[in-house]
Formats: C-alpha cells, sequence, structure tokens
C-alpha cells in the first residue's frame, strides 16, 4: 500500500468532463464586445521580390477596417531567436509562409474575401530546398546579407579522443540517416484576441506554453510600436494540445497586436486547420552521419556525429534543438569520446520550432537505429548490448550531466520480459528496441528555469493555487492538485488550480523540457509546505499541543491516536481568520531547480535528474507490399515516482502513438517550398484504429529531488519509437530503413533491392 | 463558406423539378460528406442545395426474392451496407469496400449514391459496383435511363449525368452461383484513408469447382476512373485457377492500369500493389467458394 492518500492516485482529468461535453472555452470560443478579425496573407513563392502592392480595392470592401503590410511593422518589432525576423514581410519574401499583409474586418468571411482583392507583384526569385545543396558555394543565398546559406551557430563539441578510439575500436559501423517536417496537429488550432483599453495596456488572449516569456515578448512588441511603461496581460484560455508548438511567440499574435492598436478594437486571429498546417512551424528535418565503435566485448568506444538541420528561411528557437540533441548524443550509454558537429542551414522551405522531444528523437533515430548496426557487427544481442553500455546511478556523462536515479536497466528487464512473453519466430515477424535520456529535473536553457506558487487557503478548507505552470492537456491542473492536497491533508476538489493570467499568476519560464511536474511540482509542494507549517503552529494552539505531533489528513488536523485532539481544518482556518487580530493564510514560493547552464564548451548538468526509457515492439513486415503491422508495444519508462499513473500512463500512450506515426507514416509534404498536404486527409495522422495497444511498465525510482519523487515524462514517449520501429523491421526482414517515415514504398524498395543483390 | 437555401423535396419529380428553376445556381446534396467538404473549401458556391434525404424511394435497400437483384438506393448510406447481414453474406465485396470508408461518422451519413456521383478515382464504393456488373438508374427531366456502373465516370469529378439528373439506384443481378468477391483498400493508415490503390475481385467458377465462369478485376486510383482490367479478366475466363494464374492475371492487371506518381503514392508502387493484391483477392475468392 502506497504511503500516500493522493498522491499515486489514478485520478481522472479534472477538465475532462467540461471537454468531453463541449463545455470547455478555447480561443475559438472568446468573443469581445466589438471584437473584429483578422486575417493573414501568405506568400505566393517560396523566395520572391514584392515589386507591387495595391490594397485599394480591398480596401474598398465594405466591412473591412484596416490592411497592415510589412510598412507598417514598426522597425524593432522582431521574433524568433535571431530577433530579424518581422511578423509582416516587407519588400521580399523567403517562404510560402512569409506574412506579407494582415487584414481585420468585421466578419472572418469580409476578412477572407478582402485577402482575395489584395494585389501583390512578385518578381521570382530562384530557390533553394535542400540543405545540403544549400551549402554549396553556388548556391543561392537565402538571405542576401549573409556570405552563406550556414548558420553561424557553431553547434561543436569534442570530448575525449574520437579518432584515437576509432583506431582502437574492435568494430566500427558508420550511417546517414534522415527525417522529414512533421507537425504537431494539436486538436486546438493557434489563435489570439489582442485588446487594448484606453490608456494603451495590452491584454491578449493567446494558447502560449510561455505566458511569462511570451509576455515580455508582448511588452517589446509594445516598446517596438512606441507605447511606453505600459502593461501586457496575458490570458490563457484552455489550450487544445501544444506539444511544442506555443513555445514561442508568433506572427499572428504580433499582427493581431497591431491590428488592434491600429482599429482601437479587439481583434481575433484564429488558424483554420490548412493555416494551422502551413502557418505554424514542423519538427527540424535532420540529416545525420554517425559512426560508432566498440570493443570486442561491446563496450562503445566513441561516436561521431555529423548532422546538417534545414533552418528554414528564419532562425527560430528551433535552431537550438541541437543543444537537446547533444544530450543523447553525448549520455546515452556511457561513451567517452563523443564528437558532434551541427549546421543550421537556411533554405527557402518553412521554418521549424520546438516539437515535443526537441531534437532528441531525431538524434535518438540515428543512434538507436545504428546501436543495432554495431551490435550485430559485434555478435552481440542489441539488449544485451544496451545492458553492457547503460547508465548507471552517480555516473557523470562527458557532459558533466550527473546521472542520479536511473532506472534504465530495470527498463531493458521489463521490455525483454514482455517481447519474449509470445516467444515462436515466424517468418516476417521481428522485434526491437531502443532507449531514451531525457531531462527529467528541469532544463536550464533560460535564465532561469523557475516557477512561482502562490497558495490562498479560504474559510471553507480549499486552496486556491495560482501556478506560473501551463496545463495545455499534459495534466498539470491535476497533479498540481495531487501535491498540493497530499501535503494539506484535503482532497483534490478541494484545490483550485489558477494557471491562467499573468496578471495574477507568477512567473515560470513555460511547459517545456518536460519540466511541469518536477518543477511548477516542486514550486507547489514549496508554497503547500509553507501553509502546512502555518496551519501545524496555529493548530497546536487551538488543540493544545505540540506542531511536530499533529498531522493533516482527509480534511482534518489532528494528533493521530487521540480522537480528543482533533478538528476540521475548515473550522480551524474561520477560527485563524474571525478571530480578534485574526489572519488568513497566504503562502509563496518560488522554486528554482539545481541545475545548471551549458558553458561554452556544452559541459553543464543541464537537469536536476534524468528520465530513462525503453520502448520496445514487435512486428510484422507484409515482404510483397512493404506493410509494417506493429503486433505488440512496450513503453517501460523511469519515472521517479508516478505522481498520477493514469496521466502518467496517458503521456506514454501519447507520446508513443505520436512517435509511430514519425516512424510510419507522418510527414509534411513540401515541393520546391510548398506545403502539399495541409490536411488530415493527406497529412497521415495515426487516427484511433491505427493505435496498438501498449504495455508502458512504470519503473519507479523515487528521485529525492523531484516532489514525491516524481520525474518529468512529458516528451518521452515519443523520443525511441521511430528507432525501435527500424530495429524491428531489420529483424524481421533484414533491411535497414534510415529515412523517417518508413513508409510501405520504402520498405518494399529496400526488400526488392536486397533480392537483386542476392 | 458562402450562404445557401437548403431545399428538401419528397420525391425525384420534385427534386428535378426544383434544379430546373435554379439549374445554374444548384446542386444535389445527400449525405454531404464530400460537397460540404467542397462548399467549405470554396469549390463550389451554390445559391441552392437540393437534399435528397427526404426522398423515400432513394434510401431502399432490397432484394428481390423472385429474380434475385438486388437494388441499392442511391441515399443507402455506407453503415447500412456494411451492418447489413445480407451484403456481408452475399456480397462481401461491397462489405470490404463501404466498411472501409472514412470513419464510422462518415459512413452514418456518407451514401453509396454519394460515393459514385462524387466519381473520384479513389471512390472505394465505385469497385464493388462495377465488379457486380451492376447498372445506375438515372432519371432527370427527360426521364428515367440506364447506365452500367462502369460507364457511368468520364473523368474525375465527372460522370455522364447530365444536368439535373439523380442517381436513383443501382441494381445488381443474382450472383452467379459459386461466387467469391473481395476489395482491398492499400492506404497508410487504418481509418479516413483514401486508398493508394483499391483492388476488388470477383470470380465465379463453374460446377468443376475450378473453371472460371466469369472473372471481374476492377481497380480503384489506377486511372482517371475507375476501370476493370480487362485482359487480365480475359486471362482468366474459361481456365482453370491457379495461383500461378491468378499472378499472371496481376501482372496483366497492373499493365494494364495507368497509374501515376503522385504526392500520396508512386506509380511503382502501386503497380506492385496490384500485381501482389489481385492474385491475393483471386486466393480468397477461391476460398469463399470452397468454404460455401
Amino acid at each position: 500500500m502506497s504511503e500516500y492518500n493522493v498522491v499515486g492516485k489514478r485520478i481522472p482529468k479534472i477538465d475532462a468532463a467540461q471537454k468531453a461535453m463541449g463545455r470547455a472555452e478555447y480561443i475559438q470560443d472568446v468573443k469581445l464586445p466589438g471584437m473584429l478579425y483578422g486575417k493573414i496573407l501568405y506568400s505566393k513563392h517560396a523566395h520572391a521580390r514584392i515589386t507591387r502592392m495595391d490594397l485599394s480595392k480591398a480596401l474598398a470592401l465594405s466591412g473591412v477596417y484596416t490592411i497592415l503590410t510589412g510598412e507598417d511593422v514598426p522597425e524593432k518589432m522582431r521574433m524568433g531567436f535571431y530577433k530579424d525576423n518581422p511578423p509582416l514581410k516587407k519588400d521580399k519574401v523567403f517562404s510560402f509562409r512569409d506574412e506579407v499583409a494582415a487584414v481585420a474586418a468585421k466578419t472572418p468571411e469580409i476578412a477572407k474575401k478582402a485577402l482575395e482583392l489584395i494585389e501583390i507583384d512578385y518578381e521570382v526569385l530562384p530557390g533553394i530546398f535542400d540543405p545540403e545543396k544549400a551549402m554549396e558555394k553556388d548556391s543561392p543565398l537565402v538571405h542576401e546579407n549573409t556570405k552563406s546559406n550556414v548558420l553561424k551557430l557553431p553547434w561543436k563539441l569534442h570530448y575525449g579522443d574520437v579518432d584515437k578510439a576509432e583506431k582502437e575500436a574492435a568494430f566500427v559501423v558508420e550511417g546517414r540517416f534522415t527525417t522529414t517536417w512533421v507537425t504537431h496537429c494539436c486538436m486546438g488550432t493557434s489563435g489570439a484576441v489582442a485588446s487594448f483599453d484606453a490608456a494603451d495596456n495590452l491584454t491578449i488572449y493567446t494558447n502560449t506554453q510561455i505566458p511569462s516569456l511570451a509576455q515580455k515578448d508582448f511588452l517589446e512588441a509594445l516598446k517596438a510600436m512606441g507605447l511606453k511603461n505600459k502593461r501586457a496581460r496575458v490570458i490563457k484560455p484552455i489550450i487544445g494540445g501544444g506539444f511544442g508548438s506555443k513555445l514561442d511567440t508568433y506572427a499572428y499574435e504580433h499582427i493581431a497586436i497591431l491590428l488592434a492598436h491600429k482599429c482601437r478594437k479587439p481583434v481575433k486571429i484564429v488558424f483554420d486547420r490548412p493555416e494551422e498546417f502551413i502557418a505554424t512551424s514542423t519538427r527540424q528535418p535532420t540529416v545525420t552521419h554517425i559512426k560508432q565503435g566498440c570493443d570486442k566485448n561491446g563496450k562503445l568506444l566513441f561516436r561521431d556525429i555529423r548532422m546538417v538541420l534545414d533552418n528554414g528561411a528564419h532562425t527560430s528557437w528551433g535552431a537550438t534543438t541541437p543543444s537537446v540533441m547533444m544530450m543523447p548524443i553525448t549520455s546515452l550509454y556511457r561513451v567517452d569520446n563523443v564528437r558532434y558537429d551541427a549546421k543550421c542551414v537556411y533554405t527557402n522551405n518553412t521554418y521549424s520550432q520546438a516539437m515535443r522531444g526537441y531534437g532528441n528523437p531525431q538524434a535518438t533515430f540515428a543512434i538507436e537505429s545504428n546501436i543495432d548496426m554495431l551490435a550485430e557487427k559485434a555478435g552481440i544481442d542489441p539488449i544485451e548490448f544496451r545492458r553492457i553500455n547503460r547508465n548507471h546511478p552517480g555516473d557523470v556523462t562527458p557532459q558533466n550531466f550527473k546521472i542520479t536515479t536511473c532506472g534504465l536497466d530495470l527498463c531493458l528487464d521489463a521490455v525483454e520480459k514482455e517481447l519474449r512473453k509470445s516467444g515462436t519466430k515466424e517468418k516476417g515477424v521481428g522485434i526491437g528496441v531502443a532507449s531514451l535520456i531525457h531531462v527529467g529535473g528541469g532544463a536550464r536553457i533560460y535564465k532561469s528555469d523557475g516557477c512561482g506558487v502562490i497558495i490562498k487557503m479560504d474559510d471553507y478548507g480549499k486552496a486556491s493555487v495560482f501556478t506560473g505552470g501551463t496545463d495545455m492537456g499534459q495534466g498539470l491542473d491535476n497533479i498540481t492538485a495531487q501535491i498540493v492536497a497530499e501535503e494539506l491533508g484535503l482532497l483534490v476538489e478541494d484545490v483550485h488550480v489558477v494557471h491562467t493570467d499573468t496578471d495574477v499568476c507568477p512567473w515560470d519560464v513555460g511547459a517545456h523540457a518536460s519540466r511541469s511536474t518536477f518543477v511548477a511540482g516542486n514550486a507547489a509542494l514549496g508554497a503547500a509546505k509553507k501553509i502546512k507549517a502555518q496551519l501545524l503552529e496555529l493548530g497546536s494552539k487551538e488543540l493544545k499541543t505540540t506542531p511536530d505531533s499533529l498531522m493533516l489528513k482527509d480534511r482534518l488536523i489532528f494528533v493521530p491516536g487521540d480522537p480528543e485532539k482533533s478538528m476540521a481544518i475548515d473550522k480551524l482556518l474561520r477560527k485563524i481568520h474571525f478571530s480578534p487580530g485574526g489572519t488568513m493564510l497566504v503562502s509563496d514560493h518560488f522554486f528554482d531547480p539545481i541545475n545548471e547552464n551549458m558553458g561554452p564548451d556544452y559541459k553543464g548538468n543541464m537537469s536536476m535528474t534524468y528520465t530513462f526509457g525503453v520502448h520496445g515492439v514487435k512486428v510484422r513486415v507484409d515482404e510483397e507490399t512493404g506493410k509494417v503491422e506493429v503486433l505488440e508495444y512496450v513503453a517501460a519508462h523511469d519515472v521517479g515516482q508516478a505522481i498520477n499513473p493514469l496521466l502518467l500512463e496517458g503521456q506514454v500512450y501519447g507520446g508513443v502513438v505520436m512517435g509511430l506515426g514519425y516512424a510510419l507514416s507522418e510527414e509534411v509534404m513540401h515541393v520546391n517550398g510548398k506545403n502539399m498536404n495541409p490536411n488530415f486527409r493527406d497529412y497521415k495522422l495515426f487516427t484511433a484504429k491505427d493505435a496498438v495497444k501498449i504495455i508502458a511498465p512504470v519503473i519507479q525510482t523515487p528521485d529525492k529531488d523531484g516532489p514525491f519523487g516524481a520525474k518529468g515524462i512529458g516528451e518521452p514517449g515519443c523520443v525511441p519509437t521511430a528507432p525501435a520501429i527500424a530495429n524491428a523491421i531489420y529483424d524481421a526482414v533484414g533491411v535497414r530503413i534510415t529515412t523517417l517515415p518508413i513508409t510501405p514504398e520504402k520498405v518494399l524498395a529496400a526488400l526488392m533491392e536486397k533480392k537483386k543483390n542476392h | 463558406m458562402k450562404p445557401f437555401n437548403y431545399l428538401t423535396p419528397a420525391t425525384v419529380e420534385e427534386a428535378v423539378s426544383l434544379f430546373g428553376q435554379h439549374s445554374e445556381t444548384a446542386k444535389y446534396i445527400a449525405g454531404g460528406t464530400d460537397v460540404i467538404v467542397k462548399l467549405k473549401d470554396g469549390w463550389m458556391e451554390p445559391d441552392y442545395l437540393i437534399s435528397l434525404k427526404k426522398i423515400e424511394e432513394l434510401s431502399e435497400l432490397r432484394k428481390n426474392e423472385n429474380t434475385g437483384d438486388l437494388t441499392i438506393g442511391a441515399t443507402v448510406t455506407h453503415a447500412t451496407l456494411e451492418k447489413s447481414i445480407m451484403i456481408q453474406k452475399e456480397y462481401p465485396i461491397i462489405y470490404d469496400a463501404v466498411s472501409n470508408i472514412g470513419s464510422l461518422q462518415v459512413r452514418n451519413v456518407g451514401t453509396i449514391g454519394g460515393n459514385l456521383m462524387n466519381a473520384v478515382p479513389s471512390a472505394d464504393g465505385a469497385v464493388p459496383m462495377i465488379a457486380l456488373d451492376g447498372v445506375a438508374l438515372i432519371q432527370g427531366p427527360g426521364g428515367e435511363r440506364s447506365v452500367e456502373v462502369k460507364d457511368l465516370f468520364i473523368e474525375p469529378y465527372k460522370t455522364v449525368l447530365k444536368p439535373g439528373e439523380i442517381l436513383k439506384k443501382i441494381t445488381i443481378p443474382a450472383p452467379a452461383p459459386r461466387t467469391g468477391s473481395a476489395y482491398i483498400k492499400f492506404g497508410r493508415r487504418a481509418a479516413m484513408e483514401l486508398p493508394l490503390i483499391g483492388i476488388g475481385v470477383l470470380l465465379s467458377l463453374d460446377a468443376d469447382l475450378e473453371t472460371c465462369a466469369r472473372a471481374r478485376i476492377v481497380l480503384g486510383v489506377a486511372g482517371p476512373t475507375p476501370m476493370r482490367a480487362y485482359e487480365a479478366e480475359k486471362l482468366l475466363t474459361g481456365k482453370k485457377i491457379t495461383e500461378d494464374l491468378l499472378r499472371q492475371a496481376g501482372e496483366k492487371a497492373a499493365d494494364e492500369s495507368k497509374v501515376r506518381d503522385s504526392v500520396r503514392g508512386s506509380a511503382w508502387h502501386r503497380k506492385e500493389m496490384i500485381r501482389v493484391q489481385v492474385r491475393r483477392m483471386g486466393l480468397k475468392c477461391l476460398e469463399m467458394i470452397k468454404r460455401n
């Protein structure tokens, strides 16, 4: 039996019923008095100069309030990692996704009609769409003010001596692996409503995973607009999925702000589905050259990786994904000699952004596919090979990651046990495994990795929790409520979590890096501890005992075993409040994990703890059609402590299905920079019918730094799925597929090639 | 979406007459799973939508016990066909095709007539109707006429129906004894999928349970319209059916097909699928016949 009352319980999501009944209010439902509707016009070319623009017909349309172009964007209003991307482009467009004009109108229909009436002439320029070709000397330049399409972002590390280790290695394998664009497919599309008050203070309703950082961006936008000393309030409606897509501020938000200010009316911009596919960011496509070697006993000696990333036309935070790729590259398994060199290259394609795993799935696809190749060459069973090289608690990896808890061995055991259960090998059937490491104790990407929480107790024994953390569907509200309820001896329904408004919620760096349970959870726990201390102190006076003899449980404060010394918590709260000189209990806590920013050599303990996992899969490959059928899926994760196993399993199931889509079917198809499948008919997101039964063993390794021992689990579910599938296909039919997605066409082509060569 | 008037006639005559009144700006609509999408995407902008859903005779699904003819009204939904025990038992190729269209929600409202009239090369519903020698009954301003389903399609989104004409029903003659039929939709995922290629095979055997009396090989997405692979059918008819012969028929059907490369899939793989699946569906038909 668990020692906890609320933690570790399978408590359904607090907002599940309202969502299922269609009552939850998303950005689509936000309506303000006098609100106008904004629409954005995108480029008709992948690379072109704008030679003429005529807005007159569009402006003459009844119901159109205003039209903005690149000319109307203040000089300093810029987006992206380099802060060089204006929300509306002037003179030149660099990709089909580039915003060239925006309309505010009385209705969405009028706004759409107005877009059709805007006349633009373009002088088409040669485009470049292949990052490897874009690196060649005579390649056209995406940005004329640069000397080369290769970004000056030196993602380069070398620990140990790779060349020496390669010479010493008994077995060496290499490979080239490529991944393509995939996208988040949030059920709730992107959108924002911007509104100014009479004094030019901004309120913006927006789907964001980073309310505090978004607020900072919007304050800068106001400043750029010449609005000094104004406030920016960010309100989040219920978010229909994030997966990283809402980890930055985007053109549509800035455009909504500009339109609202110009019209002096609230302006709403909401994406329709094709726009969501075309104008939001994807996962980064990568080309990876990898070489790994081991000694004759299978001990991994070195890992050498060169990578080219398609940066698209603009530099977003997506260009920093190599910083997270470094994690599996340096620290998945024990490997002393590591070299990594990644180049981000401008093309006239769409630009990418954060997506669940933030580079880890791409890197892990190459590493874990290649590990199987190495194991085969060394003549060692792939699971055994991973056991030989697994990480151990107490390890310090070459990147200076301090491994505290590590259940990788237990995950391998659990997966192997499940996979080997149904034994006999039939033709075309094979098994494959792949492991993962991910940050599980926050991730210090920004200067602060913190989160603040305020708790306010009322007269009825209820706690209001104001958290900086963001629930975008993953269930942080539940986790927060469970942690606070556990600590204060309350029930989950006694805790009301508020995370919607920067005017009332403290700062948080954002819902990213699988950090919310760990960081926002620890912040909530810290604040609850302060309330608890006050309750025990004041309760001890009421019950005439010492604070440390008291317990909080089931809405009561009591001395265990002494029925005389017991009192309802709400009664105690009222007593404290309504006595002369009374007080009310409020606490706050800011938790910033003890982790480190990367140094100039990329060394630094990025996270307070790391999450490990192993996925195992059994597939059947139809050798005549190339079709891959997933027969069994096991995903074991080392999670520290499950605060809510139901939600944890949900994260794993969702992650795995997302990973299966990545592995087998999903791709944003671009032809010369143009998105060819901006709809769910042709973007092959897995459906409920494609989902397979997933066994998700939860390996508990309570972590001393996690709230009640918990580690992060938001992203891992989709990290090692693709290599596990690729490895299983190889085991089944002997072909190694090195490009994602692994479509029947690719498998059949490889099988035919293999047959030809025999 | 442009606003429109929604009309709900009770008879075919009334529907045709309403169309006559608004001919330039009217469209018929049944389940709406294709029409609504086109309206939303702005592909069509009618002022009048004439619904066929209230016309009772169009929703008839009946087998004539005397002649053995099967009548499928144009507004019979995929779900109705899918759930019919008679369809499952006697027309497995129809079941195979309609039970994998879209999703449960789409099948609950989408109709077989709509699937045919949308006239896309990937129409799952067209393949079995052609394989079963279905005949379409059409009514318009000039009265009634019949067209074999295989001759309904001209090119993508275009049928032989003239403006104002309505597809009323499909009549399928009684299947010969010792008949098996099967369809496979080959796609990347298990639901909400258009076929990359659709393959339907129907075989009837002589009393010797070996000689092929009739063969139908029908392909979807193998050309601008759903098509029969006549040469492949000829190869089988009158011969003793073996796996090897079915393999040859697959080769022939692949040669006859007019598959092409698209972003959805490449021509060579589609051909390969025809080769493989004609044989597999043929074998499935033989198994079915033997089982019965």
